[in-house]
């Protein structure tokens, strides 16, 4: 991993958090700690992939912890909902892609000019499998913070 | 939890103003939902605006499409239920309800007042305009791309194809279109665009620009709230709100394979 490609994944991050900021209609002045968000969360995976080797699973669910962790700590500074912040940073690591893949291999599957269906299966099942595990790993790693350090109102 | 005696007190025979209250704070909680909300922020906001106009006991059920709360003071008691719409995404409303219900729970406001409040963000929180948001998504989806490894030549068009498609959703929701045909046509559209455009610019991953500028529709929100919700003791929301978004990726997925069936009709190869 070159400092450059890590570079490269940060910015990316930032950008598509900061994209989805503006979806979400978040002010202005809050799209930089969007931008933030995505950033570290995008650094850290790309680090966890390529620098230690973990699999996407294992990077994102840290990449997800670091953001929930962050933002909760900088809850009162922000001026945005925790909820917003921490979402936004993690969309960039949401797996459409694989999604778009497993769903568009059990579409094959069904076509009759089908030529290896058991491993069109396996790889849809894969991927399927890859989304629902890297979905699950942002979920928790987002929710651990939250879950730690929130106060509750009483009822 | 409060204890069962509690909940059955004496009756003093006074009727205070129950059914305003209730409506109210649900209708805090609804909008906060429609806003994007996750379970526990609806049921802490709806507890805040009921506590704070004079509730002394709050009892939320949170559904996919409704909300019902009992309200009670003293010896009084009401149940009222209210329906919830489309479930967006909308971060300043989100923000304003909370700067309200702080100002409710110091009790600055009446009952009226509140409701009055509750109008005015209803009509008067900003959005940002139609071409803003279809830049910045358009730029999203390009980042997206690139974190995909879509090469320089289709970055260009995964932008341009995004911000078609977020133009396109915008109009059909404002048309109150199906929320899932919608994904299937903007699906259905920007791969389109966003093939026919990469192979245009003599890009090598025109399959993965194709699935790069349909990102905009992936719905990240509803999946992370979805999994919240089951882990803060909601998991009847939570289960709905999954199975919507697998749905939504179904119907996203058709749009996709729709675009790569008529590329490949017209020869070219993704």
């Amino acid at each position: 991993m070159t400092p450059a490609f890590l570079l490269h994944q940060t910015i990316c991050g930032a950008i598509a958090a900061a994209g989805f900021g503006v979806l979400f209609n978040i002010g202005f002045r809050s799209l930089p700690w969007c931008a933030a968000s995505g950033a570290i969360a995008l650094a850290v995976r790309t680090g966890c992939l390529d620098g230690l080797h973990w699999n996407l699973e294992a990077a994102s669910f840290a990449a997800a912890l670091t953001v929930g962790a962050a933002v909760q700590v900088l809850r009162a500074r922000t001026n945005i909902s925790q909820n917003a912040l921490d979402v936004v940073g993690c969309i960039p690591m949401v797996p459409g892609s694989f999604a778009a893949k497993a769903i568009l291999g059990m579409f094959a599957l069904t076509s009759a000019s089908t030529t290896d269906a058991s491993g069109t299966l396996i790889t849809a099942v894969q991927y399927a499998l890859r989304v629902t595990f890297t979905i699950g790993a942002i979920g928790t790693g987002l929710a651990i913070p939250t879950l730690l350090l929130r106060v509750r109102v009483s009822r | 939890m409060d204890p069962i005696e509690s909940l059955i007190p004496d009756d003093s025979g006074a009727a205070p103003a129950l059914e305003p209250l209730a409506m109210v704070a649900l209708d805090a909680g609804r909008m906060l939902m429609e806003a994007g909300a996750s379970a526990n922020g609806v049921d802490e906001i709806v507890a805040k605006f009921a506590r704070g106009l004079g509730a002394e006991r709050v009892d939320l059920r949170i559904g996919y499409a409704s909300l019902a709360v009992t309200i009670g003071i003293g010896a009084n008691g009401i149940t009222r239920m209210r329906e919830v719409g489309h479930l967006g995404v909308n971060q300043r409303l989100d923000q304003e309800l909370w700067h309200l219900a702080a100002r409710v729970s110091r009790r600055e406001l009446t009952v009226e007042q509140t409701r009055a409040e509750l109008t005015r963000l209803a009509q008067k929180t900003p959005r940002h305009s139609a071409w803003m948001m279809a830049v910045a998504v358009g730029l999203a989806c390009a980042a997206f791309g690139r974190l995909l490894k879509v090469d320089w030549p289709g970055t260009g068009p995964v932008f341009f194809a995004a911000c078609a498609g977020q133009l396109i959703r915008r109009e059909l929701l404002t048309r109150h279109v199906n929320v899932f045909i919608c994904a299937t046509l903007v699906s259905f559209l920007s791969s389109l665009l966003g093939g026919l455009c990469a192979h245009w610019a003599q890009s090598g991953t025109i399959t993965t620009a194709m699935i790069a500028s349909i990102l905009l529709l992936v719905p990240g929100v509803p999946s992370v709230n979805a999994q919240n919700d089951i882990l803060e003791g909601h998991p009847t929301l939570g289960s709905a709100r999954a199975v919507t978004v697998a749905v939504i990726l179904i119907f996203v997925a058709a749009g996709l394979w729709l675009g790569q069936v008529l590329l490949s009709q017209l020869g070219i190869q993704t």
